[in-house]
């Protein structure tokens, strides 16, 4: 009986002892106490619809206590506030059936009531991310169905408006007459994942705390934080944060630490800005001839050390689904640049460049740092597209400007070439009316081409186009007449990455087509949610 | 005292009415300039944002951002102590500069008092020691040292000593929202600033230097100085009590004309070390054209110039009876 006992108890002990060498080793789901993700500006203004700065950046701030009523992951459109959405063609309505038990970051329930109010609320006062002109109005169907009504069929819905959408709280708005000048806390709540904590505006940080009530559960992170380091790459390497968008040839070294490094599709193009209004621009051929004398890759290799793809001409990403592989195309051939300018009457002065008239065919280029993903890059594109024009004969005065400055100048015509860039390139085909369209007459990126009324009524069509195969010719057919016409000249589209470190358990990623309406920045909400 | 000032009245009452009118002009300046600034903030903020405006947008939003109140309207402001609002923030510029302004003022303050400190220190010391061959060889290391940008100390000091070696942080004033005891957050600011200080301190320091070891080699010259010797008075009394403090005058015109530039002075560190300052409040704000706090902080940097001129002014006179009377 004694030895049975004695047996006993030195099983009880080794069975412990095992206990004590094998628990620690088993991987338990640790919680995360809090994410860093490093941001070289910083200041991406306040996270509510009516104060973040109008660029991507921005928006993601704010769509960290905002929710949407559907969402995007990397492989497409996903249920948010919205469980399930349909779309009747006969009565032009969108239905929305929401999720129940959905509470504000306040503890107030949500309902149907606050989508149909936010929808009024953006009416009358825009918020320019979501196009509400074709709205006509939107109804409560009970507490947990909306119904969004249009004027016409409205093919960019569901990215311009269903997933990009903020939805307000009505108990809070309802009586905010300027939500720009709108500076009380309540401003900030929302029934996303994270509740707003602080924006530490002479430092350019950001603190958010996770909302425990958020109904697709309790996100990973109790807290989420945005540092502003000059050097992002830096911060990430020495531990500071967790996330940062990088430089492609950094990748390296930063795999070597133990970092995941994530690429995204080419959804951001560099392009040229020509000023097709003033002569010689205005002409196709002089156009082509200047797509001719651009070599894309010597571009790429030289300023960005082979870090890009050259950029289809028809404006689209070949990684969208759209994308027309039939676009034409203007592989490098000087010779043919000269041959066009020679037909266009220029003749080769005693020093190599063209003349016209006794007059010297000299041209200007405006280049200037452009933001891209909210990093403003530094390159010599300039340089090198000046270098190669100028070998084919035509003289360049490359000028370098403040980006605001450059951006005045275009806005205005006063220029003759431009350095410019934009995103969006993987998201909604409404980008072609954004970057083509004459339409838009502010902005900096876009063509603003009106002259081909066949490319207008084209434009016009695809937005109304709700079959998506008879969309997807639209838009084809727009490619190749942009790429014909050539109101502005894409170039490459440069690698896109970022990087982090997964010991925090976290699977960064970027969104199929970019979050909302494209943006290409790989901080998706979701990825602290599920 | 007294009697000297009142003596002096009618020269203090012309100073100060030339001074009053030179901030009029500035204030003038910091109304002017930044409206001839290409670009404006609607373009700046939208133009290449993934938000596309139409015209009618455009236009509706210039007109809630435009702000032309006038001089005398501006003037009206700025005596009520109303500095606007930032475009960008929508917030009153005096709290951006406020929450600003205590940051530049421990790094600049600090980088100042050091380098001036130092720079004084061992100007005098290596001075005294004229011919020798320490002498010769700090005074070659710092006219070297002085030629060499902050741009490349900074970088240089950022790669060696927080990529590198990872002993300091590479950005920030603090470890952004840590959850640090009051102790712990002083010593996480003071790691933040090693490597912004170090930048500044090696570029202000040879400077410094130069200035106090060539005002030092004046002095020592001095009939009075080989009188203090004689008299058989130590060494140091004769160096810092005789020399140095007459030695002083030109380092005090540095120190007030340096921190006068505070705003500019630390631009470039800060951007470097991303360390939050007025520098990079400028900076951003130039950038979006958010010409509230433009104008705002090119005014008091400006008025802070002319104040501090003013108080040299004073200073001189106290140090230095000389100036008093030189007319």
């Amino acid at each position: 009986m004694g030895e049975l006992i004695k047996n006993f108890r030195l099983k009880v002990i080794l069975a412990l002892m095992l206990c004590i060498l094998v628990i620690p080793s088993i991987p338990v789901q640790a919680e995360v106490k809090e994410i860093r993700i490093a941001d070289s500006k910083g200041d991406w203004g306040y996270p509510n619809p009516y104060r973040h700065y109008p660029r991507g950046a921005g928006y993601i701030r704010m769509s960290w206590v905002f929710d949407t009523l559907i969402w995007k992951d990397d492989k497409g459109y996903i249920p948010a506030l919205a469980r399930s959405w349909s779309y009747d063609p006969n009565s032009l309505t969108f239905t929305f059936e929401l999720r129940k038990g959905v509470k504000w970051h306040d503890g107030k329930p949500f309902s149907s009531a606050d989508v149909v109010f936010t929808v009024n609320y953006y009416k009358k006062h825009p918020y320019h991310w979501v196009l509400m002109g074709d709205i006509t109005g939107a109804e409560a169907h009970g507490v947990n169905r909306v119904v969004i009504k249009l004027a016409r069929p409205f093919a960019p819905f569901l990215a311009y408006v269903g997933g990009t959408m903020p939805i307000l709280p009505r108990h809070i708005w309802q009586n905010v007459n300027d939500p720009k000048k709108y500076n009380d806390s309540k401003a900030f709540i929302g029934c996303g994942p994270y509740k707003f904590v602080d924006f530490n505006k002479a430092k350019g940080n950001y603190l958010y705390e996770a909302f425990k009530g958020y109904y697709q559960g309790r996100p990973k992170a109790d807290r989420l934080i945005y540092v502003k380091a000059g050097n992002p790459i830096m911060a990430l390497s020495t531990g500071k944060v967790d996330m940062a968008n990088i430089q492609p040839d950094m990748g390296k070294a930063l795999e070597k630490k133990g970092m995941i490094l994530i690429k995204n599709a080419r959804g951001w193009n560099k392009k040229l800005m020509i000023n097709h209004k003033k002569p010689p621009f205005n002409n196709k051929q002089f156009r082509k001839a200047l797509a001719y004398a651009i070599n894309q890759q010597e571009i790429i290799n030289k300023a960005h050390r082979g870090f890009g793809t050259p950029a289809s001409f028809g404006l689209l990403s070949p990684d969208h689904e759209f994308y027309n592989q039939e676009t034409p195309t203007y592989s490098t051939d000087p010779l043919k640049a000269r041959q066009i300018l020679e037909r266009l009457g220029y003749l080769k002065g005693p020093d190599g460049f063209y003349v016209k008239n006794e007059r010297p065919l000299k041209i200007e280029i405006v280049a200037s740092n452009i933001t891209v993903a909210g990093e403003s890059i530094e390159d010599r594109d300039g340089e090198v597209i000046k270098r190669q024009l100028e070998s084919v004969g035509i003289r360049v005065d490359l000028i370098n400007l403040e980006q605001a400055t450059a951006d005045g100048r275009v806005r205005k015509w006063d220029f003759d070439l431009a350095i410019s860039g934009h995103g969006a390139l993987l998201g909604d085909a409404r980008v072609l009316n954004r970057m083509i369209s004459p339409k838009f007459k502010g902005s900096v990126n876009s063509a603003r081409f009106g002259t081909n009324k066949e490319l207008l009524k084209l434009l016009k069509d695809q937005i109304t186009e709700m079959d998506v195969k008879k969309r997807m010719a639209l838009v084809y057919k727009i490619q190749e007449i942009y790429a014909d016409e050539l109101p502005a000249i894409s170039l490459y589209y440069p690698t896109s990455m970022a990087a982090y470190n997964p010991k925090k358990g976290i699977r960064w990623y970027y969104t199929k087509g970019g979050i909302s309406i494209g943006i290409p920045i790989a901080q998706n909400k979701m990825s602290l949610i599920k | 005292m007294i009697d000297r000032i009142t003596h002096s009245a009618p020269r203090w009452l012309g100073m100060v009415i030339a001074f009053g009118l030179t901030a009029l002009v500035m204030i003038y300046l910091s109304y002017l300039l930044p409206r001839l600034l290409p670009g404006d903030f609607v373009t700046s903020m939208y133009s290449s944002s993934q938000v596309t405006l139409t015209a009618e947008q455009e236009t509706e939003l210039r007109a809630y951002y435009t702000e032309e109140p006038g001089f005398y309207r501006y003037l009206a402001r700025l005596a009520g102590l109303d500095w606007g609002y930032s475009y960008a923030f929508l917030t009153p510029v005096s709290t951006l500069f406020f929450s600003a302004l205590p940051w530049t003022l421990l790094l600049l303050g600090t980088a100042h008092i050091v380098s001036m400190f130092i720079g004084f220190v061992v100007g005098v010391e290596t001075a005294w020691r004229r011919n020798s061959r320490l002498e010769k060889g700090m005074v070659s290391f710092m006219t070297i040292l002085e030629g060499v940008p902050e741009i490349s100390t900074g970088v240089i000091l950022l790669v060696l000593f927080a990529l590198h070696l990872e002993w300091f942080p590479a950005a920030g004033a603090n470890t952004a929202y840590a959850e640090l005891s009051s102790c712990a957050w002083l010593i996480d600011i003071g790691h933040h600033l090693v490597l912004p200080l170090a930048t500044l301190v090696i570029a202000y320091f040879p400077g410094n230097f130069l200035l106090a070891r060539n005002s030092m080699v004046t002095v020592i010259k001095q009939a009075y100085i080989t009188t203090a010797r004689a008299k058989g008075l130590p060494a140091r009394r004769v160096r810092y009590a005789h020399g140095a403090r007459n030695a002083l005058l030109p380092l005090v015109t540095r120190f007030g004309l340096r921190l006068a530039f505070m705003i500019t002075g630390a631009l470039v560190v800060e951007r470097i070390f991303s360390y939050p300052g007025l520098g990079t409040l400028l900076f951003n704000a130039i950038k979006a054209r958010d010409l509230p706090v433009i104008q705002s902080v090119a005014l008091i940097s400006s008025l802070m110039v002319l104040a501090i001129i003013l108080g040299l002014e004073i200073i001189y006179r106290i140090i230095d009876p000389r100036v008093e009377y030189a007319h």
